[in-house]
C-alpha cells in the first residue's frame, strides 16, 4: 500500500453538528483534529438560510415587517427597530417620544431574555444543568412582561412605522417595576452559583481569547468586542432613540476570553435594570404612534441604521427606488461576524472547549442564516 | 479607547474624508447620517488603507462588505465604522455589471473575508486575491447568484431516491445521464 507523500497520518477530520445539541441551531464544524488538539476549523453555515433578503424584494415593506422577527427568534424586537429605524429615517420623520421610551423598554426586556439565554445556554454547553432552570425561570417573567406590551412571547410586531403599536396596557407598571425589584436578587444568585465555581473558572479562564486588535480586525461588536476591552456600544456610540437622556454604563472586560464574555453579560442585565428604570420614571405622555400612508413608498435613496442588540450590531442597509418594495435589503448581523473568527480563536484548544467557545459568542443560526 | 466618544457631524466627516482621499475619491458627499465616498475599484484597496489607518478618522471596523445590483451596474458597498467618532463611512464602487471584478480588503479587515464570501455567493461579485472564494449561504449551481435582479426562483424538480442495496453508489435517478453528457 501506498502513502501520498503529503498525507498527515495523525491527522483526524470530525464533522460536528449540523444537528448537534449545543450547536445553536444547525452548524457545522469541521473540525481538523491531531488527538484531542484542534488543528484547523472550517465552519459550514447556511443550513437555515431562508433567503430574507431576496423575500424582502419581493414584499412591500409592511408584508414583510411580520417575518422580521423570525431572523433572531431570541430577540425579535431588534430587527423590527433596525427596519423602521431605516423607512423613517428614508421618509424622515422621527416617532413621537413616548413611542421612543416603550421602544428602549421594550429593545432592554429583549436584552434581558437575550442574555438569559446566552448565560443558560453557556454553562448547559459546559455541562452546568441548574443555572438554565434558573434564567429560564426568570426569562418566563420577562417574557410575561413582553405579552402584556406587545401580545406576543417571542415574535413581537410591535415596532410601527412612526411609532409603537399599543400604549403601555393597565398593570404594566407595576408589573414590571415589581420584576426590576426582585431581579437584581437573582443576578446575584446566578453569581453566586456560577461565578465562582471552580470548574466553571477552569473552563472559561483563558478560553478563546480575542485581543482588542483582533476584535476590531474582526469586525466584533457587543459583549464579544467590549470583552475584549474596546468600550464600543452603540447605545453610546452612534446614539438613537431615547438612549441620550438615560444614564448607563458600558461594562467592559480585559483578556477577552470566555469569562469576560460571560461577565460582561451578567453586568449588562444589570443595566438593563437601570435604563428601564429611568425609561419609566421619565415616560413622557402623548401619542405613541402617527399617521402613515397605508402603502407606504419611501423616497429614492439609501441608508445604513443599526441597532445595539443582546450581541451586538446588527444593521440594515436598505435601498429604496421610491417603489413600493425596498429594492435591496442587506442585513448585518453580529453572529455572522463572531463565527467567523472561530477558525483564529479554536486552533489549540482541546476539543471539548469547541462547545464552551461557541456557547461564549452566543451564536444564533437564524440570524447568521438569515 | 474612551466611552464617551466624540461626536463629529457627518459634513466635518465629509471634509476630512475628502481631505485625505484627494485624488483617489471621485465624489465625497454627506448623506442620512453617513459619509458616502464613490471611488472607482482600482482606488478600492488605497482608500481603505488609508481611511483605516487615518489618526483622527480611525476607520478600524468594518460593518459589514456587501453589494447592490441596479441592473444596468452593480455596485460594491462597504459601510465604516469609526472607532473614535461616532461616524459611519460608506464606500461605493461602480462595478461592470456583465463581469464584477471588485479588489478584496480581507487583508485590511479581516472580517471582510466572509463578507466578501457572501457576496460572491449572493450576487456573484468576484473578489480579487480573495484567499478562500468559496459559496457560504447557498448550494446554488454554478453562475446562479440569488440576489441578482434576473434570478428567479427555480422549481427543483423531486424525484424520489432510489435505493440500490446497502454500499451501491447512491444517485438521483437521470443523475447517470447528466454525467455522462458532460
Amino acid at each position: 500500500m501506498q502513502n501520498e507523500p503529503d498525507l498527515r497520518l495523525e491527522e483526524m477530520v470530525l464533522n460536528m453538528g449540523p444537528q448537534h445539541p449545543s450547536a445553536h441551531g444547525v452548524l457545522r464544524l469541521v473540525l481538523h483534529l491531531d488527538g484531542e488538539m484542534i488543528v484547523s476549523v472550517d465552519p459550514s453555515i447556511g443550513y437555515l438560510h431562508r433567503g430574507f433578503e431576496k423575500l424582502a424584494e419581493n414584499r412591500t415593506y409592511l408584508q414583510f415587517f411580520s417575518m422580521l422577527s423570525r431572523l433572531d427568534y431570541l430577540a425579535g424586537f431588534f430587527m423590527e427597530w433596525t427596519y423602521v429605524r431605516c423607512i423613517e429615517g428614508l421618509m424622515e420623520i422621527g416617532p413621537p417620544p413616548r413611542a421612543e421610551y416603550l421602544r428602549v423598554i421594550a429593545g432592554e426586556l429583549n436584552r434581558i431574555i437575550s442574555h438569559h439565554m446566552a448565560i443558560g445556554d453557556y454553562l448547559l454547553n459546559l455541562g452546568a444543568v441548574t443555572p438554565v432552570l434558573w434564567t429560564f425561570r426568570d426569562r418566563e417573567d420577562v417574557l410575561d412582561l413582553l405579552e402584556m406590551l406587545t401580545g406576543q412571547r417571542m415574535m413581537y410586531n410591535y415596532a410601527r412605522v412612526g411609532g409603537v403599536r399599543y400604549d403601555l396596557p393597565d398593570g404594566f407598571e407595576e408589573q414590571c417595576r415589581k420584576f426590576l425589584r426582585r431581579f437584581p436578587v437573582m443576578i446575584d444568585e446566578y453569581e453566586q452559583l456560577i461565578t465562582g465555581n471552580e470548574i466553571f473558572l477552569a473552563r472559561s479562564l483563558g478560553m478563546g481569547v480575542i485581543t482588542a486588535e483582533q476584535a476590531l480586525d474582526y469586525g466584533l461588536s457587543g459583549p464579544n468586542l467590549r470583552a475584549s476591552g474596546v468600550a464600543m456600544d452603540l447605545r453610546r456610540h452612534d446614539p438613537y432613540s431615547a438612549y441620550p437622556e438615560l444614564d448607563f454604563d458600558i461594562p467592559t472586560g480585559a483578556s477577552g476570553d470566555s469569562f469576560d464574555r460571560y461577565k460582561c453579560r451578567i453586568e449588562e442585565l444589570r443595566q438593563s435594570v437601570r435604563i428601564i428604570e429611568q425609561a419609566l420614571d421619565a415616560l413622557p405622555g402623548g401619542p405613541v404612534n402617527m399617521r402613515i400612508p397605508p402603502m407606504l413608498r419611501p423616497p429614492a435613496g439609501a441608508i445604513y441604521r443599526a441597532v445595539e442588540t443582546g450581541r451586538g450590531e446588527w444593521g440594515n442597509y436598505l435601498v429604496s427606488d421610491g417603489s413600493l418594495r425596498p429594492y435591496r435589503l442587506k442585513m448585518r448581523d453580529s453572529c455572522f461576524v463572531a463565527l467567523s473568527t472561530m477558525p483564529k480563536i479554536l486552533p489549540g484548544h482541546n476539543i471539548a472547549d469547541v462547545v464552551g467557545i461557541a456557547g461564549s459568542l452566543d451564536l444564533i443560526m437564524g440570524a447568521v442564516d438569515r | 479607547m474612551s466611552a464617551e466618544p466624540f461626536v463629529t457631524g457627518s459634513e466635518e466627516a465629509a471634509g476630512l474624508a475628502e481631505e485625505l482621499l484627494a485624488g483617489l475619491a471621485a465624489e465625497v458627499y454627506p448623506d442620512a447620517g453617513r459619509v458616502v465616498i464613490v471611488l472607482q475599484p482600482g482606488r478600492l484597496h488605497e482608500a481603505a488603507l488609508k481611511l483605516r489607518d487615518d489618526k483622527q478618522l480611525s476607520f478600524k471596523y468594518l460593518s459589514f462588505a456587501g453589494g447592490v445590483d441596479h441592473k444596468d451596474r452593480m455596485e460594491a458597498i462597504y459601510i465604516l465604522r469609526s472607532v473614535n467618532h461616532s461616524v459611519v463611512a460608506e464606500l461605493r464602487a461602480p462595478l461592470d455589471r456583465s463581469l464584477p471584478v471588485a479588489p478584496t480588503v480581507s487583508d485590511v479587515w479581516s472580517t471582510a473575508g466572509w463578507h466578501e464570501r457572501e457576496t460572491f455567493d449572493l450576487l456573484g461579485i468576484e473578489y480579487e486575491g480573495h484567499p478562500d472564494l468559496r459559496r457560504i449561504l447557498t448550494d446554488a449551481a454554478d453562475g446562479v447568484h440569488p440576489l441578482r435582479k434576473d434570478s428567479r426562483p427555480q422549481r427543483v424538480k423531486r424525484e424520489e431516491w432510489r435505493f440500490e442495496g446497502i454500499g451501491a453508489p447512491r444517485r438521483l435517478p437521470g443523475e447517470e445521464e447528466r454525467i455522462n453528457r458532460s
